[in-house]
């Protein structure tokens, strides 16, 4: 077995994993990139909006701040965010977004001048200074007070991206792609590192690291209508939620991004929204405003998608061969703001669709998109349960977006986030020292040596037709709206597709080189297991909150669920074992009402003094 | 009921010693909307589990899936059926190492050619999280986007005749990738310093103008002006000292906002 | 300013390749211009030839004009595919692709070899039977030179007009909007420069 060693290994090299990865090596530390598919090809590609960032450099931007930021992302989160955290996240997100101007993202720039821009489909003149010339501009993202989206034309996530790798390649970071990491190598105390699965050849290759960082992204591949990329299996959650020590947190919340494309599930941006675009039913009709009046299409994610939902079932949505959908309208924009500004939209439309947007209605219905949970770290970004385990980004559930996350938020914490962890990574390692074990690295791969034995000699169904049963239980029973019946009934079909697993077999014959079915194979039964986490979890947080939408206790309860799930996975186990931790370790902003979506709210004790801190408490 | 499509697809194993190269015949029914990416995977899923091929974020952004489709280079992902005749042949990308079937190794390739063309920003100023940003033309940076939009799929350097003679050759990707440094104000490198990096056939001048970069690009990137902005440029330098200078920085005009420095 | 790499001179090399190309192009030009007349008045041509050869520019462009050939032919050859199997892929790369620019550039290489072989041929035939004149043309061309320009006469025309299109495609003078026009015109160029070619080679075979 090849066996690499390493200061410290970075499992997925997306932004968040890149992030982390830059600012060990500037430190001087041996850094090892292990990714799926070349980095540059990572999910962090296809974010097409932005950044948030509280640098009020825009008109609409005026007068921001990151208390201001800070506000949006609690209230977003609807409180079940860390507000240490979140007041962590909005102080560092500019000098982030400065940062990565200086590395040489090319973000769009504010031009001083009267310019038409657009709110809720309705154009307005705004100028802009003429003091702010050249400095990064903002475009307007749901849920916030003011603008303060950075980005890039609509290649934000591809800008940053490649230029983070362009980093990478200055800095001789190895990275290692097509390289799929399994397992984790630990003692039940330490992280030492990973067994990894190379996908060009099927061989067993071994990470010993002094520090191992997961950042492979979301899980939504665990549903059928999915914006995610292919690669999006959770492979990382997988591997610390399989050491039984390392818990995932909040894996009920997950949300769904309104304007996903009917039938292929592309992502069209919320840039479309934001620039004035609006949604309408099978009349043709602007129905947001019925139900927010104030933000209409720009409410939070969970907000639109659950009105979009709400209205498809009185019986408004657009009937189609894929299912129902409704309509997004971004035709009044023009056809040369929707072929620059908009482009990449315009792209999707015509190659996907065969619709021009210039002209046409875009059909969308909202469809899984983000992964608020996932692997449990503390702000530092080291993961609980295993000293040396850290996580960053989608991955992690640093908690940043509690049960429901903003746009522009997600992009901004991987790089946020990276710089954070990956400077605690760097004190971390300074002056630690592990031995690394070689028994424990030949027991972890002889275990998945032995489960891919297994599944070479199954006899049960093959990975697909049990993938394909898990995402189709997860659409069904764990979608927008839930209740305590389907949840149940989702349960149990998992626990059911998850007892399948032990006897999947492979359809084709295995032979040398890479393997597709094989790759699948091995993460279907850990896909289940966050499938589980997620419909169990979602099963017994019996309030709704945020994205977490349950049609039988339709109050957010304060009193009894201002609380994060914790779901561990003791090995042999068919459900997880829930454990649950206070959502923040105190408040600056009290829990309320968000001032959208409605819905009512149970309140919780009062706060005591000791409760609450103002936001400049710290730098 | 739809068409009924015939995939021949190219199909080989190198690690396999018992393989040898051949095509597989699969049969489809065709849907509408139907893209190479949900055809592929229907094959794979319903018909033959061993075939190997590469997509990620299926919505022409990652460019993983480039692969020749009926004799062009393409993203499968959003290459609809409905585009295509009922036969449709399938091969993988030529220049780039083949791993199995349609996948081929164009990581190990981009990131090669990253280092040779040393594809960062080369600046002596650190970093200061006090100070605000510099500030950039609007007009310039979006600029400085549309040529980082490359998505590195690859397609361009399989149509490149004279990458398919010569393994060597950087290709219009990589020209490319440097014309983007050389409008940002932020690289500090000079004529001089691209002239060594891309100065010789195996740079710009393997280009032989045969415009299937450009033709063939999913991005629509302007890939041969940018190799003639870059050839130019290179060129020039290249006579510095021979041609008198007037005539030089006459002759420099391309558009961008360096100096014939 | 920072020195030079070692890659220089060969770096020249495309340099040069452009201004001889660019020479020759303009040769080309001038020379079939100058052939015009002929479909007028064979005297005037004769006219023409008696000037550049009192004047001694023929004798001494010709041999320059050859020597110039060969020089433009040396250093392109380096993107000829003469290394093995190199010819066999860039065919069937072209077969495959079926990119009409791709398939030009195989026109280019044939052209390229013919040209040579036969503006040896052409120099120094007309040189050993001076004076030039439309006489000793149409001479020529009754003793089986004719098929010879049949054949050498397109395929200088395609290779100018190619190199030119290469030219402006290369050094970024034809950018991505303008390059349909340029194409449309060099096309229509290159028809012109054939109509008159025929026409001068129809007319001084009538002339026996």
């Amino acid at each position: 077995m090849r066996i690499f060693q390493s200061d410290i290994l970075c499992i997925g090299a997306g932004l968040a994993g890149e992030r982390v990865a830059v600012e060990a090596a500037q430190a001087g530390f041996k850094v090892i990139c292990l990714t799926v598919v070349p980095p540059r090809r990572s999910h962090s590609s296809a974010a097409m909006g932005g950044m948030q960032a509280a640098l009020g450099n825009s008109i609409m931007g005026d007068g921001d701040s990151p208390e201001i930021h800070f506000k949006d992302t609690v209230k977003g989160s609807d409180w079940g965010c860390d507000q240490e955290v979140a007041r962590l996240f909005s102080q560092t997100a500019p000098i982030a977004m400065r940062e990565m101007a200086w590395m040489g993202v090319p973000w769009s720039r504010v031009v001083p001048g009267e310019h038409t821009y657009y709110k809720g489909g309705k154009p307005f003149q705004a100028t802009e200074k003429a003091e702010n010339e050249g400095l990064i501009h903002s475009r307007a993202f749901g849920g916030t007070a003011k603008w303060r989206t950075c980005y890039t034309s609509d290649g934000t996530g591809h800008a940053v991206l490649f230029t983070l790798d362009n980093r990478l390649l200055q800095l001789g970071v190895d990275v290692h792609d097509r390289m799929q990491a399994e397992m984790l190598v630990h003692d039940g105390v330490r992280c030492m590192g990973c067994v990894a699965r190379d996908l060009r050849n099927g061989e067993l290759v071994g990470y010993f690291a002094k520090a191992t960082l997961i950042a492979t992204g979301g899980y939504g591949r665990i549903y059928r209508a999915t914006t995610n990329a292919v690669i999006c299996d959770g492979g990382g959650q997988i591997a610390a939620l399989e050491t039984g020590v390392v818990p995932l947190g909040n894996m009920e919340a997950v949300q769904f991004h309104p304007t996903g494309t009917v039938p292929t599930d592309i992502l069209v941006t919320e840039g479309c929204r934001g620039d004035g675009g609006t949604l309408l039913d099978v009349n043709e009709y602007r129905f947001m405003p019925d139900y927010e009046p104030e933000k209409a299409e720009l409410a939070s994610r969970d907000v639109v998608s659950r009105r979009m939902t709400e209205h498809m079932r009185k019986g408004f949505g657009v009937k189609s061969p894929y299912g129902e959908h409704l309509w997004l309208d971004i035709r009044h924009l023009g056809e040369k703001h929707i072929t620059t500004n908009l482009r990449e939209v315009y792209d999707i439309s015509t190659h996907f669709l065969g619709v021009n947007p210039v002209h046409q209605l875009i059909p969308v219905r909202p469809t899984q998109h983000y992964s608020m949970g996932g692997v449990r770290i503390n702000k530092d970004g080291h993961a609980y349960g295993l000293e040396g385990l850290f996580a960053a980004g989608e991955a992690a559930c640093w908690d940043l977006h509690g049960f429901n996350r903003l746009g522009g938020n997600s992009l901004a914490e991987t790089v946020v986030s990276g710089r954070i962890v990956g400077a605690k990574v760097v004190e971390f390692l300074q002056g630690y020292e592990v031995t690394f074990s070689t028994q424990n690295l030949r027991d972890t791969a002889m275990k998945l040596e032995a489960r891919i034995t297994k599944i070479k000699h199954g006899t049960g169904d093959d990975c697909y037709t049990l993938r394909n049963a898990m995402q189709d239980t997860m659409m069904e029973y764990v979608g927008i709206f839930r209740n305590g019946k389907d949840l149940q009934t989702g349960v149990d079909k998992l626990q059911e597709i998850l007892d399948r697993c032990q006897n999947m077999r492979l359809r084709g014959r295995p032979t040398a080189g890479p393997n597709a079915e094989l790759s699948m194979a091995l993460r279907v039964s850990g896909m289940v297991k966050l499938a589980l986490c997620t419909a169990y979890g979602a099963l017994m947080r019996t309030e709704s909150r945020g994205a977490h939408a349950r049609e039988d206790y339709p109050e957010r309860n304060d009193k009894d669920w201002l609380v994060r799930t914790l779901a561990y996975w003791k090995d042999g186990d068919s459900l997880p074992t829930l454990k649950y931790e206070p959502a923040t370790p105190f408040f600056i902003l009290p829990p309320g009402d968000r001032g959208y979506g409605g819905g009512k709210i149970i309140p919780g004790k009062p706060l005591t003094d000791d409760q609450l801190v103002p936001f400049v408490q710290q730098a | 009921m739809g068409r009924k499509l015939t995939f021949e697809i190219f199909r080989y194993q190198p690690l396999d010693t018992a393989a040898t190269p051949h095509m597989q015949t699969f049969e489809l029914e065709e849907h509408p909307s139907m893209t190479l990416f949900i055809a592929l995977n229907q094959i794979r899923e319903e018909q033959d589990a061993s075939l190997q091929f590469d997509f990620c974020c299926r919505a022409g952004i990652c460019g993983s899936c480039g692969m020749v489709i009926n004799g062009r280079p393409g993203l499968a992902c959003h290459t609809q059926t409905c585009d295509l005749p009922d036969h449709i042949t399938l091969h993988p990308l030529p220049v780039f190492k083949l791993l199995g079937d349609l996948s081929v190794d164009t990581g190990t390739w981009f990131r090669n050619v990253g280092k040779r063309i040393e594809s960062w920003i080369h600046t002596d100023k650190a970093f200061d999280p006090a100070a605000q940003e510099e500030r950039m033309d609007n007009e310039l940076a979006t600029k400085i986007f549309e040529l980082d939009r490359c998505i590195e799929c690859g397609c361009c350097i399989a149509a490149c005749g004279t990458a398919r003679m010569r393994e060597d050759f950087l290709g219009a990707t990589a020209i490319n990738r440097l014309a983007r440094f050389y409008i940002d104000p932020r690289d500090n490198r000079t004529p001089a310093d691209f002239y060594d990096l891309i100065g010789d056939d195996r740079g710009v001048f393997g280009c032989m103008g045969l415009l299937a970069c450009d033709n063939v690009c999913p991005k629509k990137l302007p890939l041969q002006d940018q190799l003639g902005i870059m050839r130019r440029m290179v060129t020039l330098e290249s006579v510095r000292g021979i041609l008198p200078e007037w005539i030089r920085s006459k002759l420099q005009g391309c558009g961008c906002n360096h100096t014939a420095n | 300013m920072t020195p030079r790499s070692p890659a220089d001179i060969r770096s020249r090399l495309d340099a040069w390749q452009a201004l001889s190309g660019a020479c020759l192009a303009l040769f080309v030009c001038v020379h079939l211009i100058l052939e015009g007349p002929e479909v007028l008045s064979p005297s005037l041509t004769d006219a023409i030839g008696w000037l550049l050869e009192a004047t001694f520019a023929a004798q001494i462009a010709a041999p320059l004009i050859v020597l110039l050939i060969l020089f433009h032919f040396w250093i392109a050859a380096r993107k000829m595919p003469f290394r093995s199997g190199e010819l066999k892929i860039f065919v069937d790369h072209s077969k495959a692709l079926n990119d009409p620019d791709t398939w030009l550039w195989l026109v280019q290489v044939f052209t390229a070899v013919i040209i040579l072989a036969g503006a040896f041929f052409h120099v120094y035939t007309v040189m050993t039977d001076m004076p030039i004149s439309v006489a000793e043309t149409t001479k020529r061309l009754h003793n089986g030179w004719l098929l010879f320009h049949v054949i050498f006469l397109p395929c200088v025309i395609l290779h100018t007009g190619i190199g030119i299109w290469r030219l402006a495609v290369k050094f970024g003078y034809c950018s991505k909007t303008a390059r349909e026009t340029w194409r449309r015109r060099i096309w229509v160029g290159m028809g012109c420069y054939l109509l008159l070619g025929a026409l001068a080679l129809t007319r001084a075979w009538c002339q026996g």
